[in-house]
């Protein structure tokens, strides 16, 4: 008895709680063995006989640990002797109790403790001889453990043996040395942990927000009981931060709390019923939990009920102990309802009802609450009104209960973002740190981000993810002294990304777009879109990094980026962006749009709609063509869709909607000509286009430009192409062949096509394998086709699909398929057919803006020199062998201009040519001819030859722009009726001229498409058609290359300009 | 920044060439392939200036065709980040600019424009304008921009820049 009453407490402090603690001897005898430092220290207090001593304060050890050897025999002992405590009669009765709690005691202890099954065999023996109990167990342990030294050893010697087995321990420590440290330290660690002797946490019903109360008055309890008859027993009490509605004791028995708690009003909930708390979850009671279990300023939350239910609120501060939570967020007043004396004059039957009604959330406007009657006063900086604070910035401030809000998972949207932001001074909002919410947080982490610490002593030190596990993240910072991985938790760290960055966004609205960062603000993200060209704002928590290439959205179920969709039975639009539930879609009228996926309809395109434009000339999708009028004059684009009057173009230079914009057809007119040339209806659509001719054409090669050959061959593969048109046929050219995907995903995959339907392939790929479906317009065919012992002429027929990079499968065949028609007109008009490619092949190819072309500096993009020549070789040799090769080194003009057709007729003029079949390369190929009449072999000459580069795609097959028609020109009629005849312009419109005919004396009408420039000879008087001398008239001197030497009235020198550019004029 | 290195290259010719010419040919087809290509890796490749050696001519069996390996030496481009480059303006708008460089096509987006230069969508054509009107960025005039970012597409790159440094802007 006297033990415990001449024990002192001492309190102790550990990190968030508040503890008492009551130490006895038998506490004391678990501190002295509780570690080899410590023991040390202690032992020599430690001993029985030195119970009177004062503990000594344990630093911050918070749980009593360690099973000793000695502590049971003592605490039967002391047990007993607590039993004996109370008078004699009490004794009788608590003997039983005793046996009880001591049972109970025993049992909690010894969970594990197979000594204590010894022991309780001996219990049940002399159940009624408890007093006896004690040394008999004692002895048990005594004997078991082989050592009775506390009985009969003095102190020095109980001494000598705890520095011996200790020192043990030390010695281990020394041994291992440093890196045994860690080892030693959890070994240490360990024997702290509480074990079945020590006292047991009990968990106490507590009212809620009085814990730290409690736990100091029940400290006061026991300082005020300490040293009456019956002081408190209990060990200690623990209030952690954050653990609300309950307070744990640390105590021995039971009944040790409850008289400890007795009385105490805020305990009284918890009288009856005390939890203990199981000893391996002990120390998880005490655990510091880094990251508050509760809210944090500047969080945002929202509220779960009330007016303001679903809001979004910012914390202003959390008083955990009243549980409540300062919230700050946009009010929402009634402005319409009366106050003050005002509210008088109200119906109140109207005011019931307009109860009912939810106001706006916008910020608190003294004004308006002044008009409607009601009172604001201030206070410091806030206004008053109706009990509420307001901040000047027209936030309510006001307090909830924490249970009415709800603050997991909670997301600002930026538009709510954009309010706080917005509102009247928003300068010291605190953006969200973009980790509220952990667990969105770590999913969207990912080994490769970069990263900066958000919280914590490193702030703001970068470093690069290395790992994840769970809600720790490993990152190796980026840090000159900091040369190892450091471990994070996930909501410490937020994604840092620098301006240039290549992303994607894996959340919200614009999931799944891709885009360079022009912009980085806190919270913002400015990104440039790759496939729209949009700027785009997001959260950086939606960002990843992307270092793969950019596809951004381009497809959302059957819909694709520029795909033409009916938004009703009238109007079409095309599709210019993506977003992940609707799209923008460009209509009719050049508006955009925006439409959910399921209010649309895929337009089915006919794939050779034709259209007629400005000039009459009828044009299709993929043709190249020049605004005209209307708003976007001066532009080129590609046609990307045909829709009645209407035009879907597509221009790089386009900024808006992604390059797309749409126009009239009549303001649009037929840049260079139309690539398909299925159904023509004016044969003078026939003259080369030079997109086409361009890639055919071929410097150098000793066959030069085969192409698609000579009439001839024309008709041949001609026959081969309509097959291909058929629809069925094609489907099985294309099946064997390896093909590259050129668009979706799998953009850049080769495979070899196992399966192809009109619009689908199935590839099996080369890299990966996988047979996957790709549209058929995403895939081009690389290599050539091994075909069997077919005519070569048909082996030319895929090889010339695969000459033109800018058109896909099939783009090429039409090209022949034409030939035959413009082989008849051709015939009609050899002779300048012959020159007019000689015109086109000295075009500078870079006039135009050829899509096709792309920025880079290719020569040709084609790069495909050989393959499409041999296809035009056997077969044009064979019906005239006569002009044999020299005739396929110019075929290519041949096969898509008139003149081409005139291969046959004109073959005569073939023959006289020398054919230097394998003349240079590189010339020039214009060679002025002087004389028409007998000059054009000699142009043919030349122009087979070929130069590197000949793209001229928009312009005229005489390689001028659409246009050059002026009056007082001599020009040549193409046309079927007039073929061959020369005249004099006299009038030009739009689409027209009037020429006048020396030879009939009349003036017809003529389309300008059917009109061909004379080229002058020396001393002609000449018209320039084009340039910047532009209708400008002189006197040509002589002719140099490809230039004439132009002798203007008003300009002092002779000026050289190409040949091409003039024209003879009267 | 521009390169001049050593890359290698597989011909594939056709048998119909085989002939006199032969070599011509794969040179000649060398040219046609890479120059004016792109790649991620080494940028754009603007010119072969040396041919070193054109390998042994493997005939690539059922096909006929002969796979030449090619190396070459060519000068390359390959923009970096952080680079500063002076550029072509192709076209003004209010998100910004665009520039060529060369073959790269370059975007400025108008947070990166300096904020005394105010986009003008008035006036013809349409710049970027300071207010004491001193300085007017219009499409063809030559600007000095520092390269912040590239994108590596198939086909080719693209590069956002930026204005805002020293030294960078219109070119006089």
């Amino acid at each position: 008895m006297s033990d415990d009453d001449s024990d002192q407490g001492s309190f102790r402090g550990g990190s968030g709680s508040e503890a008492e603690e009551e130490s006895n001897p038998r506490y004391r005898k678990h501190a002295s063995s509780r570690s080899a430092s410590r023991s040390r220290s202690h032992s020599p207090s430690g001993s029985e006989a030195e119970e009177n001593n004062h503990e000594e304060e344990v630093a911050d050890e918070q749980e009593p640990d360690g099973e000793d050897l000695n502590s049971e025999d003592e605490y039967d002992e002391e047990e007993d002797e607590e039993d004996d405590r109370p008078g004699k009669k009490k004794k009788k009765n608590e003997r039983f109790g005793g046996f009880i709690i001591d049972e109970a005691d025993v049992d909690d202890e010894a969970e594990e403790d197979d000594d204590w099954e010894d022991g309780a065999g001996e219990y049940g023996i002399v159940a009624n001889e408890v007093d006896e109990l004690g040394p008999t167990a004692r002895e048990i342990e005594g004997r078991r453990r082989g050592t009775n030294l506390w009985d009969t050893q003095n102190e020095d010697e109980i001494e000598e043996y705890l520095r011996k087995k200790y020192a043990d321990a030390s010695a281990t420590i020394k041994h291992f040395g440093d890196a045994g440290e860690e080892l030693a330290d959890e070994i240490t660690q360990q024997t702290l942990l509480p074990g079945v002797k020590d006292p047991n946490l009990w968990m106490v019903k507590c009212r809620i927000g009085d814990e730290k109360n409690t736990a100091l008055l029940l400290m006061r309890k026991y300082i005020a009981y300490q040293f009456t008859e019956d002081p408190l027993k209990i060990k200690s009490i623990v209030s952690p931060e954050g653990v609300k509605g309950y307070i744990y004791i640390e105590s021995y028995k039971q009944t040790h709390v409850k008289s400890a708690i007795e009385n105490v009003s805020s305990l009284k909930m918890g009288f009856w019923k005390q939890q203990m708390v199981p000893i391996k979850e002990m120390t998880d009671v005490l655990k510091v939990v880094k990251v508050q279990t509760g809210l944090r300023s500047k969080q945002w939350v929202r509220l779960k009920r009330g007016l303001y239910k679903d809001d979004i609120a910012q914390v202003d501060y959390v008083d955990l102990a009243q549980n409540h939570v300062h919230l700050k967020l946009l009010p929402r007043i009634d402005y319409t309802r009366p106050r003050g004396a005002l509210r008088a004059s109200m119906d109140p039957e109207a005011l019931k009802r307009k109860k009912k009604r939810r106001p706006a959330a916008k910020p608190f406007d003294p004004e308006a609450i002044r008009a409607i009657g009601g009172e604001v006063t201030s206070d410091g900086d806030f206004l008053i009104f109706e009990g509420n604070r307001y901040s000047r910035k027209g936030f309510l401030y006001k307090n909830f209960y924490m249970n009415a809000i709800t603050a997991d998972g909670v997301k600002p949207t930026l538009s709510e973002l954009e309010k706080f932001e917005e509102a009247p001074e928003g300068i010291d909002i605190e953006l969200p740190v973009s980790n509220k919410d952990n667990s969105a947080n770590s999913q969207s982490l990912s080994s490769g981000d970069n990263v900066e610490v958000c919280t914590g002593e490193l702030i703001n030190l970068q470093g690069k993810v290395l790992s994840i596990d769970g809600d720790m993240v490993t990152i190796m910072p980026k840090h000159e002294e900091l040369k190892m991985p450091l471990e994070f938790m996930a909501n410490e760290l937020r994604k840092f990304f620098k301006q240039g960055d290549h992303v994607r966004v894996v959340g919200g609205r614009y999931e799944g777009d891709t885009g360079l960062i022009v912009r980085v603000e806190q919270n913002r993200i400015v990104l440039f879109s790759d496939v729209t060209m949009h700027e785009l704002e997001v959260l950086p928590r939606d960002l990843q990094l992307c270092s793969d290439m950019a596809s951004g959205v381009d497809s959302l179920g059957q819909f694709q980026w520029g795909d033409l969709v009916q938004l009703d039975p009238q109007n079409v639009g095309v599709i210019v962006r993506i977003e992940r539930e609707k799209m923008h879609i460009l209509n009719m009228s050049g508006k955009l749009v925006e439409a959910k996926p399921q209010s649309l309809n895929k337009k089915k395109e006919h794939r050779n709609t034709i259209g007629v434009d400005a000039l009459g000339s009828s044009i299709q999708r993929k043709d190249i063509v020049k605004v005209i009028d209307g708003p976007h004059t001066g532009m080129h684009g590609e046609i990307k869709h045909l829709y009645r009057h209407h035009a879907f173009l597509y221009s790089r230079l386009m900024t808006d909607n992604g390059g797309i914009f749409v126009c009239r057809l009549r303001h649009i007119a037929l840049a260079g000509n139309s690539t398909n040339k299925q159904a023509i209806s004016a044969p003078q659509n026939g003259f080369a286009s030079p997109q086409i001719t361009s890639p055919r054409y071929t410097p150098g090669s000793p066959f030069g430009a085969g192409g698609s050959a000579a009439a001839g061959g024309g008709r041949g593969s001609g026959g081969g192409a309509g097959g291909r048109f058929g629809g069925v046929r094609r489907d099985r050219d294309l099946i064997g062949q390896t093909i590259r995907i050129t668009g979706g995903p799998y953009k850049g995959a080769v495979g070899i096509v196992k399966d192809a339907t009109e619009c689908t392939a199935r590839v099996e790929l080369h890299s990966s394998c996988q047979t996957i479906s790709v549209d058929r317009r995403n895939i081009t065919i690389v290599g050539q086709q091994s075909k069997d012992g077919k005519t070569s002429s048909y082996s030319r027929t895929p090889a010339n699909a695969m000459m033109t990079p800018g058109y896909r499968e099939g783009g090429k065949t039409p090209v022949q398929g034409i030939m035959t028609p413009n082989y008849e007109v051709g015939n009609r008009t050899p002779h300048f057919g012959n020159v007019t490619p000689s015109h086109d092949g000295s075009k500078t190819p870079t006039q135009a803006w050829d899509p096709s072309a792309g920025y880079t500096p290719a020569r040709v993009t084609d790069g495909d020199l050989d393959y499409p020549m041999d296809p035009g070789t056997p077969y044009a040799q064979t019906p005239n062998t006569l002009y044999g090769s020299s005739d396929h080194s110019y075929s290519p003009y041949q096969a898509i201009s008139p003149s081409g057709g005139g291969g046959y007729n004109s073959s005569n003029s073939y023959i006289n040519t020398p054919s230097p079949n394998t003349a240079s390369p590189r010339s020039i190929q214009y060679h002025p001819a002087p004389s028409p009449s007998g000059s054009y072999a000699s142009l043919m000459t030349p122009s087979s030859v070929s130069s590197p580069g000949l793209a001229a795609p928009s312009l005229t097959s005489f390689g001028l722009p659409p246009g050059w028609q002026t009056t007082d020109i001599f020009v040549r009629i193409a046309d079927s009726d007039l073929a061959g005849q020369t005249g004099i312009i006299r009038d030009v419109s739009e689409a027209t001229c009037s020429v006048y005919l020396p030879e009939e004396e009349r003036v017809v009408t003529i389309e300008n498409d059917n009109l061909e420039p004379i080229m002058p000879k020396s001393n002609d008087y000449v018209k320039v058609l084009c340039g910047s001398y532009r209708d400008r008239m002189g006197n040509m001197m002589a002719i140099e290359g490809s230039e004439g030497v132009v002798v203007m009235p008003d300009e002092k020198n002779p000026i050289l300009i190409p040949l091409l550019h003039l024209c003879r004029a009267k | 920044m521009f390169y001049h290195i050593a890359l290698e290259h597989d011909v594939l010719l056709h048998p119909r060439y085989f002939g006199p010419q032969l070599l011509d040919t794969v040179k000649q087809k060398l040219y046609r392939e890479v120059e004016g290509t792109c790649t991620g890796k080494y940028g754009f490749v603007i010119a072969v200036t040396h041919i070193d050696n054109i390998g042994c001519g493997l005939i690539l069996p059922g096909q006929g065709f002969v796979v030449y390996t090619v190396k070459y030496k060519a000068i390359v481009f390959r923009p970096f980040k952080g680079e500063v480059l002076e550029a072509v303006v192709t076209q003004l708008n209010k998100v910004g600019m665009f520039a060529e460089i060369g073959p790269l096509s370059c975007f400025i987006s108008h947070h990166s424009i300096p904020s005394e230069l105010q986009f003008c969508p008035n006036t013809s054509p349409p710049c970027y304008k300071s207010k004491e009107e001193n300085i007017a960025i219009q499409p063809e005039d030559t600007i000095r921009l520092k390269i912040v970012g590239t994108r590596v597409d198939a086909s080719g790159i693209f590069a956002i820049g930026t204005l805002m440094d020293d030294y960078l802007g219109l070119i006089h």
